[in-house]
């Protein structure tokens, strides 16, 4: 029987292949009379409208199994399974592109730029996974996400790391997803997919330094679970949001929980929330006296953050390729290159623009970013300061329950609750 | 059971066997890959130190067949061998993913295969104790994010978006003045309709690139060709090596003798603020030269009776001027070439690539930049004005070409691509009898183009190297020379072809100068040669005991020629040596002497020198 599902399921993916064949370039590539064939380009092939629907329906079963498979069956080894066929499919058959990690930009710039034409599929693509996680949790990134699933495959040893140190890093994702808003809402770059650190192994092609990075992230993942997801995703940053408010989600024991520890260092994400004793409630002074101070310093860290993002603009605005253009045009400095004429100068001086709009629209743009500055500081700001809030919070568990932001939904702590319901 | 347990305890030990191995193959693999990954990176297959040599061998002796083949058979391997490169990567990646896979399943395998036994320790996590070290690392790392940013903030900031506005101001600047200078033609051909407009460039475009060129008509001179160089120009001295920059002087009485320690015929000397390479132009009674450093620019008029130094123009706030100036060497510096004037303003250009316009009393008339010249010892070739137009020889890496800007805005009148390489010679305007014609040299060529559209006449392939000396003509004849290279003879037609060529004494920096008969060489390592022009033949060469930076001058029937230690050398435009004096100035000398009637002005290292009786 297996062994006829598995046929099934290679027929189904080499029938999807064949898809590719017929899928139409725009620009069909020239032909050589030397029998020269042209490298394959770094970024993937245009994909066929069919193939684009394909995916969404593959997107919406996948998500449906996945959610399936841990709010009903609790089974770690569907979920197991579901990360591979996810790397196979969205990852190397997809080429890992569009994902939803990445899909946050591509909406963000259709906000920001009307003109941007966004297709349906991204949108599904970035609409869906949040839908599923406000009713089942992350159950996106448990079997879903091609990028955290790579990782879910290499988290072989894991060790825990210190729960504060966890807060800590916890932080960095909020950050990155400013910048990747910022970015993109100002034209400038899709940044999460330029320093993406996997899609080089699914596309078997990318710069060296993105094999690197990736195998090294993949490295430290051995030992410390899927880093990119905890650390870095800063779609993982909004699904961690939402998941907070998620209506179902997936629990460690079917039934009530009878304390017995089993499951205390199951899971590799530190997601797990330990019951907190009254023993260890602040004195009511204390708290009331932080919480007035926190009062006061979380706008006092937003007008900070703020300021602080906005004398930072000029860095963050050197990155925009007519920013940067401009600025070798108005230096002279040939982009540091001294052989040539840097191919970006013989591109604008081919161009019809006259430096009066290129140093017109740098200057908006410039100014876009210090508007930009304010806010994205603004908001580091507050991520830092209601960070601190949350952790002046104390709560009441007499449970071990997941952390409804943080649980990635693989189920592993699952398996180590000794409770079972009868059918 | 007891069999079940031996047979998973067996499986165990493959799994676990399969996972070292598998770990340790793809570990090879990987420490292969980034090797091979590094010796790639620093493989350029065009352009090997090999290929290279013999490249340069063959540019030598073009005919060398065997070296061709030579050349081939490397260049074919060094591909090869960049090619099976980069296959052992591809290859080597897929190696490492198959063995990287084996690795992972063999370790998803074993750790499947092992019970779950959970770890319960006596662990007490006190979580305000938590909570209160999460607080301080985040406060310590929001803190740290501040000031990082900040730090970085004020250390690169650089008013961006005022720059950029302001970059803005100055284009629509310059583009109001286009449509100011268009709106007074078409009022100067409304007012006078029956006249042709000002000579406009309706000639053959070729590569040549043309602009609206007609200037504010009051201000437009023409010269009629057998006026060139005009009798104002020759009685002044306008430019590098004089009118024209063919390194003779039409001035009379100049003095033969003068002795700088006792202040024999030293009518002054005048310290130089900046310092620089480039030589003294003269009109009237001022004389220009510029000086510069990596932060300073400046133009000097010195009143050239006295010596007092009349005004300096700062050469600064000039749009598209690199913040840094470009790296240059000491010999050559950030001013080497000189300026030149038209007696209604003086014009001047610098390693930067800022070129100004200043009237005679130092005010700013225009400036702009032209790009900063990719040039690794520095840009060295000066300016020429030719009726109402500019020339500039701008021969630099990335993108050489020759361009006349227009002397009273600065716009490009005509501008024309060069194939050649960076050269550090400065044009010849030259009358042929036909046409005025401006004649430049660089590796490999010497070009001719049209003075009034830039259109190329001619280009002649004959020397290599980093061409250095200027041209010389007379006679017809153009002479070009270059250290390593050799020194050609031209003869000029509507083809030019090659009269004789030499090898055995070449210049690196002074130009030559010529005469009907001769052709007079100085070399930096102090050896003077004369040439019949005609046939090449050498009639005298003289060792000196020191070597020469400065160009030869024709002064009458006398050649000046001024070496590095400050010794002017005067000897016979002839075919025989013959001395006719060997005055020193006791300061060194690098720059080519200026010549006034009965006066010779020398620019020396640190000073200004006036010489006359």
């Amino acid at each position: 029987m297996k062994k006829k599902l598995s046929i099934i399921f290679l027929l189904i993916i080499f029938s999807i292949q064949i898809y590719n064949v017929i899928a139409i370039q725009r620009f069909p590539k020239p032909e050589f009379e030397s029998g020269h064939t042209q490298p394959p380009t770094l970024t993937p092939d245009p994909r066929s409208q069919a193939l684009d629907i394909l995916d969404v329906f593959v997107l919406v079963a996948a998500l449906s199994i996945v959610s399936w498979l841990i709010i009903k069956k609790r089974s770690r080894k569907g979920v197991f399974w579901m990360s591979i066929f996810a790397v196979l499919y969205f990852g190397f058959f997809r080429e890992g592109c569009v994902c939803s990690v990445g899909s946050l930009q591509n909406v963000t710039l259709a906000l920001f730029n009307p003109e941007y034409n966004i297709p349906l599929t991204v949108i599904a693509f970035f609409i869906l996974p949040l839908v599923y996680t406000l009713f089942f949790g992350r159950t996106f990134c448990a079997g879903v996400c091609p990028l955290g699933a790579i990782q879910d495959i290499f988290a072989l040893h894991p060790i825990s790391i210190k729960s504060w140190l966890e807060k800590v890093l916890g932080v960095i994702p909020f950050i990155y997803l400013g910048l990747a808003v910022l970015y993109s809402a100002t034209g400038t770059d899709f940044i999460v997919c330029r320093y993406d650190p996997f899609i080089g192994f699914f596309r078997f092609e990318g710069t060296f330094m993105m094999f690197v990075i990736g195998g090294l992230l993949l490295l430290i993942g051995v030992f410390i679970s899927r880093p990119y997801c905890r650390f870095l995703c800063p779609y993982g940053a909004l699904l961690n949001l939402i998941s907070r408010f998620s209506k179902k989600h997936i629990t460690i024991t079917p039934a009530e929980c009878i304390n017995c520890r089993l499951c205390e260092d199951s899971c590799p994400f530190e997601a797990i929330n330990k019951p907190v004793i009254l023993k260890h409630k602040e004195e009511k002074s204390i708290a009331s006296r932080r919480f007035v101070l926190l009062g006061i310093i979380i706008p006092l860290l937003i007008l900070i953050g703020g300021f602080t993002g906005s004398q930072f603009h000029e860095n963050l605005a050197i990155v925009n390729s007519k920013v940067r253009l401009a600025k070798e045009l108005l230096n002279n400095t040939n982009y540091g290159e001294t052989d040539q004429e840097a191919f970006e100068i013989t591109a604008f001086n081919s161009s019809n623009q006259s430096k009066e709009d290129l140093y017109n629209e740098a200057a908006s743009i410039t100014h876009q970013f210090y508007i930009g500055g304010w806010i994205l500081g603004g908001f580091i700001g507050l991520v830092f300061g209601l960070t601190l809030l949350s952790l002046s919070v104390f709560r009441y568990r007499k449970d071990y329950t997941p952390n409804k932001g943080t649980c990635l939904s693989c189920t592993r702590c699952v398996d180590y609750c000794p409770v079972k319901v009868n059918e | 059971m007891k069999n079940d347990k031996q047979l998973f305890k067996v499986n165990i030990q493959l799994w676990n066997g399969i996972a070292i191995t598998s770990a340790i193959f793809s570990f090879i693999i990987c420490f292969l890959i980034i090797a091979n990954f590094l010796q790639i990176n620093r493989l350029d297959p065009i352009n090997t130190e090999v290929i290279n040599n013999l490249v340069e061998r063959l540019s030598q002796n073009p005919n060398d067949e065997a070296l061709k083949i030579e050349i081939r058979e490397i260049d074919l391997l060094a591909r090869k061998a960049y090619f099976t490169n980069q296959w052992q990567i591809r290859t080597g990646g897929y190696l490492l993913l198959i063995g990287v896979i084996i690795f992972v399943v063999a370790m998803q395998m074993i750790n499947s295969a092992k019970n779950i036994v959970p770890e319960i320790g006596e662990k007490d996590d006190n979580n305000l104790y938590l909570q209160k070290t999460a607080r301080k690392w985040i406060s310590i790392g929001g803190a740290g994010l501040v000031v990082i940013a900040l730090f970085f903030a004020f250390l690169t900031h650089n008013k961006l978006g005022e720059t950029f506005t302001n970059a803005v101001i100055a284009e629509k600047t310059l583009i109001e003045e286009d449509i100011q200078e268009e709106a007074n033609i078409i009022q100067y051909q409304n007012e006078n309709p029956f006249e042709e407009p000002p000579e406009a460039a309706t000639e053959e475009k070729s590569e040549t690139t043309e602009t609206n060129s007609q200037e504010s008509v009051n201000d437009v001179v023409k010269y009629s060709i057998a006026d060139y160089p005009t009798a104002e120009m020759k009685a002044n001295y306008p430019a590098f090596r004089g009118a024209g920059g063919n390194g003779v002087a039409y001035h009379k009485n100049i003095p033969v003798n003068w002795d700088g320690t006792s202040g024999e015929n030293i009518l002054w000397k005048s310290p130089v603020p900046l310092h620089g390479y480039n030589s003294p132009v003269i009109w009237g009674n001022k004389l220009f030269i510029s000086g510069a450093n990596a932060t300073q620019k400046q133009v000097y008029c010195y009143d050239r009776n006295t010596g007092k130094l009349l005004w300096t123009a700062n050469v600064d706030n000039i749009a598209g001027s690199p913040a840094t100036a470009p790296a240059v060497t000491n010999d050559t510096g950030h001013s080497a070439p000189t300026v030149t004037t038209d007696g209604k303003k003086v014009f001047a250009i610098f390693s930067t690539g800022d070129i100004i316009a200043l009237d005679m009393n130092g005010k700013r008339v225009w400036a702009k930049n032209l790009g900063v010249p990719q040039n690794h010892y520095g840009y060295s070739s000066s300016l020429y004005v030719y009726e109402d137009k500019l020339i500039v020889q701008y021969d630099h890496r990335t993108a050489s070409k020759v361009m006349a800007l227009s002397v009273n805005s600065g716009e490009v009148v005509w501008s024309t691509d060069r194939k050649g390489k960076i050269s550090w010679a400065s044009p010849i305007i030259v009358n042929t009898g036909n046409q005025v014609e401006i004649l430049l040299v660089t590796d490999p060529f010497v070009a001719s183009y049209n003075a009034n559209t830039g259109k190329e006449l001619w280009r002649f392939d004959c020397l290599y190297g980093e061409v250095g000396p200027s041209l010389a003509y007379a006679n017809g004849i153009i002479f070009a020379t270059n250290e390593y290279a050799s020194l050609v003879a031209l003869k000029l037609g509507e083809k030019p072809e090659k009269l004789w060529e030499q090898f055995d004494y070449l210049s690196d920096v002074p130009s030559p100068v010529a005469t009907d008969k001769y052709l007079f060489l100085a070399t930096s390592y102090g050896v003077v040669v004369c040439h019949d022009a005609t046939t090449g033949e050498v009639f005298w060469e003289k060792e000196f005991d020191n070597g020469f930076y400065s160009s030869p001058i024709l002064v009458e029937d006398k050649i000046y020629l001024l070496d590095i230690q400050g010794t002017m050398h005067i000897f016979k435009a002839d075919k025989e040596y013959v001395s006719l004096g060997e005055p020193k100035l006791e300061e060194k000398a690098y720059s080519t002497p200026a010549f006034a009637i009965g006066r010779v002005y020398i620019r020396a290292d640190k000073n200004l020198y006036c010489i006359g009786k």
